[in-house]
């Protein structure tokens, strides 16, 4: 079975994702979700080239500048300032749910024929990006800190944008770079209502926030 | 330069003086009355779409539904502001100095920029630029229930910030699996609803189901649909009352219209059947859910959120029979008298200090005025004639049974009846019993007035539904 390059980056940011289940240090989770971004900007790349489109390259950049190398730096130094190292999870360990993440990329793997586009080329990657999306919304349900839930949405996003960019031929750029630019607010917001939370609650563990009820 | 564009002048006005935290002292008033110059602005522009023009921005048209929409958007915006003129600078005095100009000012700029994307939504006709909207209402919003700063406040902040977020990403996936469900057409494939209702037969119809489901699940999620609602109770009670009445008559109905367009383009790809299937079961079950959940509530403003919560089931449901008239009518009424209840809660929250409602006692007694205001908003929102609200449900529930959708009828029926019990039994405990001492004093008259006007548009929507203006809004759909 040959795969082509996209594919092959496609799968490294699939074992990223997987990995960072079983990450507690925060440090290293945001340097994986920095590689896995880098590399999709690396598939934007190379999409770009395959349609002969400039405009990819320049989304390229966006992502690069911004979501793998802006929104880690961002996160990491609010959480340096909050002193917050590590996120051991609330309901399961991070062993138990490292092999959910495998779970995860199987069931990606088995739904691929589902949301694949054939005419596009690279049906693995929507495979790919169905799992990430199942990773993504694992970290937010599993991780005890506010940072870490940041961190799970960012992935879902990720495997988003990956579909996108594999399975369709190019969504109107204004578009894709509305989303980046609107995400990268969403995470400049939840920062700043992390710094809040951090500030009246004296910690940012989510699951202690029990005050509201039905 | 473009007439639509009018729209905006007057938000983004308040917009830019609320930059300036030295407008403090005047800015309220002033955004108060920019927003009733809104009125005749937006007035003028619907008696240019009535003699036919059209009004476009690029992707952002006044078709019929973005009018529909653009008029209650209007409504509720201009007497929250008005409202927020009057509550708001007598809620910082008792908040002094926590509440610093410049906090203050950015609240304005927040709701300005607020009421602009609700205004977007609905008159987005391009897939990729409703989504963009959305996300950008949510955006806007959440620093608004935040206001408070209280640790309630803000743990509903992050729920919904996290939630909605989530839900518009799902919305996000869901968008882009339509648009690969192009992949046939020449070109790629369109994003503008008009042209993908034109080739919507050609589309691949797995990938267009799937894209379906996940946008449900992802502008449900911001619509508040059973069981994907949680953040909305703790958005809409910890909210300042203004906001919650922005969030509760203009936001939900945001979400619903991308559900609406979204379903235009199932019916013209012949999927009809499964927006059938999904959306009426979606809107019976939140509507008893919501109503069961109305039985058990405590609190004031919860006990509207969960109102809200059943009026959006009702919604879905007026999407699912594929009911244009019904939908917006519902909308409207729902809007209307909703606005009216959370501006008269927040009355009563700023009077008592609470809005718990085993404290909350003999309000008839204590203000009269509000006492009498506040059981016809009960009854009103709780579909009893000869209100608006009774009106739409009396359509809806007609519609429902000519659709043969027997067992959602019935749902429907029992949940309206138990949250019509559930709804007067809170409001009784409030409005009867022992007198309560106020905490502080507030003018009655003046803030009762806001409140008074909608629930007057009320009852005159209730009385003037006839069949021509039923045939004017199923011409308005089908422009």
């Amino acid at each position: 079975m040959n795969f082509s390059l996209i594919e092959i980056l496609a799968a490294g940011s699939a074992t990223l994702a997987v990995l960072m289940c079983g990450i507690t240090s925060l440090k290293a989770q945001l340097q994986a979700l920095a590689c896995q971004t880098a590399l999709f900007a690396g598939i934007c790349v190379l999409v770009g080239i395959q349609q002969h489109a400039e405009h990819f390259l320049i989304l390229a950049l966006v992502i690069f500048l911004l979501k793998a190398i802006g929104i880690p730096l961002f996160l990491g130094w609010s959480s340096q300032r909050m002193g917050i190292q590590r996120d051991t999870g609330v309901t399961l360990n991070p062993g138990i749910t490292l092999m959910m993440g495998f779970g995860a990329l199987l069931a990606g793997y088995f739904l691929t024929p589902q949301f694949a586009v054939q005419s596009a080329g690279n049906p693995i990657c929507a495979g790919i990006s169905l799992a990430l999306l199942f990773i993504g919304m694992l970290l937010m349900i599993t991780r005890r800190l506010a940072i870490s839930q940041v961190v799970g949405f960012l992935v879902m996003e990720n495997g988003i944008f990956l579909y996108g960019l594999t399975q369709t031929h190019g969504m109107p750029h204004l578009v894709e770079m509305a989303a980046i630019f609107e995400v990268l607010i969403a995470v400049l917001i939840a920062g700043l209502v992390i710094f809040r939370i951090n500030r009246s609650f004296e910690h940012i563990d989510v699951s202690k926030m029990r005050t509201l009820r039905h | 330069m473009n007439k639509l564009l009018l729209l905006a002048l007057c938000p983004m006005i308040i917009a830019l003086l609320g930059l300036v935290p030295r407008t403090a002292r005047w800015l309220p008033k002033i955004a108060a009355v920019l927003m009733i110059i809104q009125l005749p602005i937006v007035g003028w522009l619907c008696s240019l779409i009535a003699k036919g023009e059209m009004l476009a921005y690029g992707p952002f048209v006044m078709d019929g539904i973005g009018t529909a929409f653009t008029v209650i958007t209007t409504l509720v915006a201009v007497t929250s502001m008005i409202q927020a003129a009057m509550i708001l600078p007598a809620e910082r005095i008792m908040e002094n100095p926590r509440m610093t100009d410049r906090r203050f000012t950015l609240f304005y700029t927040l709701s300005a920029l607020f009421i602009l994307t609700m205004y977007a939504v609905p008159l987005a006709t391009h897939l990729g630029y409703l989504w963009i909207m959305i996300e950008a209402t949510t955006l806007m919003s959440a620093p608004l229930i935040d206001y408070h700063r209280s640790r309630g406040a803000l743990e509903a902040t992050w729920k919904y910030l996290l939630l909605c977020s989530v839900g518009i990403a799902f919305a996000l996936f869901g968008t882009m699996l339509i648009f690969a469900s192009q992949h046939g057409l020449p070109g790629g494939g369109t994003m503008i609803f008009n042209h993908m209702i034109k080739q919507a037969q050609a589309f691949d119809p797995r990938l267009l189901r799937l894209g379906f489901v996940f946008c449900l699940l992802g502008y449900g999620t911001k619509a508040g649909i059973f069981p994907l609602h949680n953040w909305l109770p703790d958005a809409h009670s910890e909210a300042p009352s203004t906001v919650s009445a922005l969030l509760s008559g203009a936001l939900l109905n945001c979400a619903l219209v991308a559900i609406w367009r979204l379903s235009q383009v199932m019916l013209a790809s012949s999927q009809a059947a499964l927006v059938h299937q999904l959306l009426v079961p979606a809107g019976a079950i939140t509507v008893i859910a919501a109503s069961l959940m109305l039985v058990s509530q405590h609190d004031l403003k919860r006990m509207l959120a969960y109102s809200s919560v059943e009026h959006i089931g009702l919604l879905t449901l007026a999407i699912g029979i594929g009911s244009g008239p019904v939908f917006i009518l519902q909308a409207f009424n729902h809007s209307i008298v909703k606005v009216a209840f959370f501006l008269l809660a927040g009355n009563i929250l700023y009077l008592s200090g609470t809005k718990l409602l085993s404290k909350l006692s003999g309000i008839l007694k204590t203000v009269p005025l509000w006492g009498i205001l506040l059981t016809v908003a009960a009854f009103a929102i709780a579909g009893s004639p000869p209100f608006g609200v009774f009106i739409s449900e009396w359509l809806l529930l007609s519609k429902t049974f000519a659709a043969k959708e027997w067992l959602a009828a019935i749902m429907v029926i029992v949940g309206l009846t138990v949250t019509f019990i559930a709804i007067s039994t809170h409001i009784g405990q409030v409005l009867f019993g022992k007198k309560i001492n106020p905490l502080r004093s507030a003018p009655v008259w003046g803030w009762a007035i806001v409140p008074m006007s909608l629930l007057l548009i009320s009852l005159l929507a209730g009385v003037s539904v006839t069949p021509s203006v039923m045939n004017m809004l199923t011409n308005l759909v089908n422009r």
